[in-house]
C-alpha cells in the first residue's frame, strides 16, 4: 500500500467513515509505518481542537439592534420582493441571487444610511448643545429628554445618559422609570441596554428583577433575561421559572430562559 | 415543548410570521458570528456583517427555497463576507495584506487569539473558510457541496488538503 494513498484517507479514518477493509488496510499501514502514525495522531490533535475551540460571544447589540430591525419590518406593510428563481441548477439560483441581494441590499443600505446621516445631523446639534451646558441643566435637559411625548426623543434621552460617566440616582431612577413603564416598546428596550451598564447598582438590579415580572413584550423580555443572566443574579430565576409556567410567554422566550437558566449558578 | 426544525420555522417565516427570525437568530447567531471572527479576527466587523446576515435572511425571506436552512445561512455569510473582502481589496490593495493585519487589534484591547485560530489565519482564506465550514460548524460534505457548486468527493479531498496545511503550521508554530 502505498503511503500517498494512506495519508488521503487518514481524515476519512478518524471520522470513521471508511469501508470495514479500507479500514484494515489503513490500520496495517500505520502499524508500520512512523510518519504516517504521528501524522495521524497531530491530525487527531487538530480535530478534537475544533471540538473544544471556544465561542466567543458578540455584545448584546447585535441582539438587540436585530430584534429592533425585525419589529420595523413587522411594522412596515411592505411587499417582499421575492427573488426571481430561474430554471438553473439550485447553487447556480443562489450565486445569482447573491448578486441581486447584493445589488438590493447595497441600494437599501445606501437608503438608510443616507436617512441615518440626516437624522444624525440634527441629533448632533442637540448633543452638541448639551454637552457644552453645566451637569446640573445637562441632567435636567436629559430628564425632560425622557418625559418626552415623542418615542424617539425619549429613546434619544435615554441614549445619551449612557454617555455619562456618572451617574446619580434621580437620573437611574429615571431610566428604571423607562424601563418599567414607557408604553412603547423600543424606549423600554433602549432603556434595558442602557442600565446594562450600571448593573453595579442595587437599585438597577432591583429594577431588572421588576421588570422581568412586568414586562410583556418578548423582545423586553429576552433583552432584560439576558443582562440578568450576565450579571449571575440569582433572584432572577425564580421569575423566568414564572414565566416558563405561564401560558401566554413565548415559545422561544421559554426556549432561552431554557438554555439560560443553567448558566446562573 | 415542540421544537420546530430551523426549515420549518424558515418557512413559517417566509409566510410572514416574522417572530420566527428571533427564534432562528437565537439558535444561530452564534455560529455566524464566530465563523466570521475566525474569518476575519475583527470582533466588530464580525458583529457587524453578522447583522447584515440576519437582516437579509429577513429580507429575502420569500426566496428561501426550503433548502436546508443552515446551508442557506452560511450561503449569505459567505456572500457578505466576500462583498466585505472584495470592498477591502479595493481600498487595502489586496487580500494578503489584509490576512497579516487581522491578528493585530486595536491598541487597548487585547485579544486573546487561541492556537487554533492563529494556525488557521494563516491558511489561504479559501482554504480557512472550508475548515471552518466543515470542522467547526460542522456542515456536511454533501451541503457544502451543494452550497459550492461542488461534489461531495471534491470537497472532502479539499478539507483532507486543508486539515494537512493546518497541521504543518499548527505543529510548526508551537
Amino acid at each position: 500500500m502505498e503511503t500517498a494513498h494512506i495519508k488521503d484517507r487518514l481524515v476519512d479514518y478518524l471520522d470513521g467513515t471508511l469501508e470495514a477493509y479500507q479500514r484494515e488496510e489503513v490500520k496495517a499501514h500505520l502499524d508500520s509505518c512512523a510518519a504516517c502514525s504521528q501524522e495521524l495522531e497531530e491530525l487527531k490533535t487538530i480535530l478534537s481542537a475544533f471540538k473544544n475551540e471556544a465561542m466567543e460571544r458578540p455584545s448584546a447589540s447585535l441582539r438587540t439592534n436585530f430584534y429592533a430591525l425585525v419589529e420595523k419590518e413587522k411594522k412596515l406593510d411592505t411587499k417582499v420582493l421575492p427573488l426571481q428563481v430561474g430554471k438553473g441548477r439550485k447553487t447556480k439560483e443562489w450565486a445569482m441571487g447573491g448578486v441581486r441581494m447584493a445589488a438590493g441590499v447595497a441600494l437599501l443600505v445606501g437608503a438608510y444610511f443616507f436617512g441615518k446621516y440626516q437624522e444624525g445631523n440634527t441629533n448632533m446639534e442637540q448633543i452638541g448643545n448639551l454637552r457644552a451646558e453645566t451637569l446640573e441643566v445637562r441632567q435636567t435637559a436629559m430628564l425632560s429628554l425622557m418625559e418626552n411625548t415623542s418615542a424617539s426623543k425619549r429613546i434619544q434621552g435615554v441614549n445619551f445618559i449612557t454617555e455619562q460617566d456618572k451617574l446619580d440616582t434621580e437620573i437611574i431612577g429615571a431610566l428604571a422609570d423607562r424601563m418599567l413603564y414607557d408604553e412603547n416598546t423600543n424606549v423600554r428596550l433602549t432603556a434595558v441596554e442602557a442600565l446594562g451598564k450600571f448593573t453595579s447598582f442595587g437599585q438597577v438590579k432591583d429594577a431588572f428583577i421588576k421588570a422581568l415580572k412586568t414586562e410583556k413584550d418578548p423582545t423586553v423580555q429576552i433583552a432584560i433575561i439576558h443582562t440578568l443572566v450576565r450579571i449571575q443574579e440569582k433572584r432572577a430565576i425564580a421569575p423566568m421559572r414564572d414565566l416558563l409556567g405561564k401560558e401566554d410567554t413565548q415559545p422561544f422566550v421559554k426556549e432561552q430562559i431554557e438554555s439560560l437558566i443553567p448558566s446562573i449558578i | 415543548m415542540e421544537t420546530l426544525t430551523d426549515e420549518n420555522l424558515m418557512m413559517d417565516v417566509a409566510r410572514g410570521n416574522l417572530d420566527g427570525l428571533k427564534l432562528l437568530f437565537e439558535r444561530h447567531h452564534m455560529h455566524v458570528f464566530n465563523f466570521l471572527y475566525k474569518m476575519t479576527g475583527d470582533r466588530m466587523l464580525s458583529e457587524d456583517i453578522a447583522q447584515d446576515v440576519f437582516y437579509k435572511i429577513m429580507k429575502y425571506r420569500t426566496s428561501y427555497n426550503n433548502g436546508k436552512f443552515v446551508s442557506w445561512l452560511f450561503t449569505i455569510a459567505r456572500n457578505s463576507l466576500n462583498t466585505h473582502f472584495r470592498n477591502q481589496r479595493h481600498t487595502d490593495g489586496d487580500m494578503d495584506q489584509l490576512n497579516e493585519v487581522q491578528l493585530q487589534e486595536p491598541e487597548g484591547r487585547e485579544e486573546e487569539f487561541s492556537h487554533l485560530h492563529r494556525a488557521l489565519s494563516k491558511l489561504e482564506a479559501s482554504d480557512r473558510e472550508l475548515l471552518l465550514l466543515n470542522r467547526f460548524q460542522e456542515i456536511k460534505y454533501a451541503e457544502l457541496a451543494e452550497m459550492t457548486g461542488s461534489t461531495p468527493g471534491a470537497i472532502k479531498t479539499k478539507v483532507s488538503r486543508a486539515l494537512g496545511k493546518l497541521r504543518e503550521i499548527y505543529f510548526g508554530i508551537i
